[in-house]
């Protein structure tokens, strides 16, 4: 990424975070955190719900945000509606194509 | 074959989003009221339509996106959550008239109780989005739907004035005791049921659900150009059946029974079997997109995992969204209320809520940084802001029409 001009909230808020490997959807980019100590302000992370993504884990920018989350749980709301209901249901992890 | 199947998200959009319970009910009432006096929305509803989805298609195609992501991108997250809600809400009040059609079809097939048939049709629109693969759906309820086009055959078998019909289509205005707000009122009842807002949001998924990229800008186009004109020509057949046999007589229509009459005059029971086969499939299908779109508006808002190209369980959230708005239905259905009117007021509220999902789309279609080459020519974006004028007109205009004229009365 580096000598890309980005605008933060043009580019980068409110868009789609992929996970870059699997595919799957993230989340929303809720918030960018910047870094102001450096002389020229650089986006140091993204806020999705309360989960921090550090800036090292964007791989690509493009019309969506693919991450690499190495040890960020962005499904947690999934995950609990999959354990406790939707995954209950028969059929629930059948193929659909 | 392959080519003519591709073209079915198509007709099925256009089979389950045109004529639907919305506008298999709108057309038939304004067509015993008005003759051919509207048929003019129509068309303009359907060039509209034309537009938005070709958009928002050709903006999946080319950057994977579907409608409900950008408009949270574009609007921001306040912004957007308005125009969520607001869809959210309309789409559902048109589930719950489309689960309420289901049912109707069955009662006028088999006279039982349309409270007993619609718990079974909403548990059967589940089990198909549990169950059934993206592209069967859209090609069974799609082909299944064309039967519809019986409308246009019982309109020929009936032989009408065809002179007068088109003096009718020619000569826009009320008629006898009607008044122009009412004439304002159903021409923005028709142009909602024509443009809503669902199709898009189906269309636009299902393009991601097809794996749409740029090579499949052809058939997006195709899939637009021939299903919603075949639609609108439809739902003309419909208020044409209504004008020749409601109009002279000044019966009003209020339930489906009288939509589906007019067919069964020209051929008999014949004729009314093929047109509740028609009538089941087209409400079907629409009671389908409105459930997935329910799911679809609110996972792409929050970013979920959305859609029926992953297992049920790797999209949780977006299946339990589409259990509990089906289960909503049957909940509001059970209170009795008649799903037609419910019909009715969905295609207007429709009308109201259209800006705010269609001028994202608009801007989005003519950023290079999603289309690339692709973005939307002068002609096109000169098209596009005239529709952006008219649907900002009927959206401002809908609510006090419907007060002063108490609904159409």
């Amino acid at each position: 990424m580096a000598g890309r001009v980005l605008h933060a909230q043009l580019h980068l808020l409110d868009r789609q975070l992929i996970d870059y490997g699997s595919g799957a959807l993230l989340g929303k980019v809720d918030d960018v955190e910047l870094d102001l100590t450096s002389e020229i302000p650089v986006v140091a992370a993204l806020i999705s719900g309360h989960q921090r993504i550090p800036a090292a884990d964007i791989a690509e920018i493009d019309t969506a945000v693919k991450i690499t989350p190495y040890d960020l749980n962005l499904t947690k709301g999934d995950d609990w509606v999959e354990e406790h209901i939707i995954g209950k249901i028969p059929g629930a992890g059948h193929e659909t194509d | 074959m392959k080519r003519l199947l591709a073209v079915t998200l198509g007709i099925l959009t256009a089979i389950g989003g045109f004529v639907d319970i919305g506008d298999l009910v709108t057309n038939a009432l304004v067509g015993a009221r008005f003759g051919m006096r509207l048929a003019w929305v129509v068309v303009v509803g359907v060039i509209g339509i034309c537009l938005y989805a070709e958009m928002s298609g050709r903006v999946v195609a080319m950057s994977g996106r579907p409608v409900f992501d950008l408009i949270r991108e574009r609007l921001g997250r306040r912004t957007g959550l308005f125009a969520l809600v607001a869809s959210f809400l309309v789409t559902l009040l048109t589930l719950i008239a489309e689960i309420g059609g289901v049912a109707l079809a069955f009662e006028l097939a088999s006279g039982v109780n349309y409270l007993l048939w619609m718990p079974l049709a909403a548990l059967a629109v589940w089990l198909v989005v549990w169950r059934v693969k993206f592209s069967h759906l859209e090609t069974a309820f799609g082909l299944v739907g064309l039967l519809l086009i019986i409308f246009a055959v019982a309109l020929w078998k009936l032989g009408p004035d065809w002179g007068e019909l088109m003096h009718q289509a020619t000569s826009p205005g009320p008629i006898g005791h009607e008044s122009w707000m009412t004439y304002a009122y159903y021409a923005i009842a028709l142009f909602g049921a024509a443009m809503t807002p669902y199709e898009v949001f189906f269309f636009s998924s299902g393009g991601v659900e097809e794996k749409w990229g740029r090579k499949d800008l052809g058939t997006e186009r195709s899939n637009v150009f021939i299903g919603f004109p075949l639609g609108g020509l439809l739902s003309l057949a419909i208020a044409g059946c209504a004008a020749v046999l409601y109009l002279p007589a000044g019966i009003k229509v209020d339930t489906l029974g009288q939509v589906a009459l007019p067919t069964a005059v020209a051929f008999g029971k014949l004729g009314l079997a093929i047109v509740l086969l028609g009538v089941f499939a087209a409400t079907f299908g629409a009671a389908l997109e409105t459930s997935l779109s329910c799911g679809y508006t609110i996972a792409q808002y929050f970013g979920w995992q959305w859609g029926k190209f992953v297992r049920p369980r790797q999209a949780s959230r977006f299946h339990l969204v589409i259990v509990i708005c089906l289960a909503l239905s049957i909940l509001v259905l059970l209170t009795a209320v008649d799903p037609v009117k419910v019909t009715e007021y969905s295609v207007v509220f429709a009308a109201m809520a259209l800006p705010l999902t269609y001028l994202p789309i608009l801007i989005i279609a003519n950023d290079p940084d999603y289309l690339g080459k692709a973005t939307n020519g002068r002609v096109l974006n000169f098209f596009a802001l005239i529709y952006l004028g008219l649907l900002l007109l009927a959206s401002i205009a809908a609510i006090p029409l419907m007060i002063l004229t108490k609904a159409g009365q």
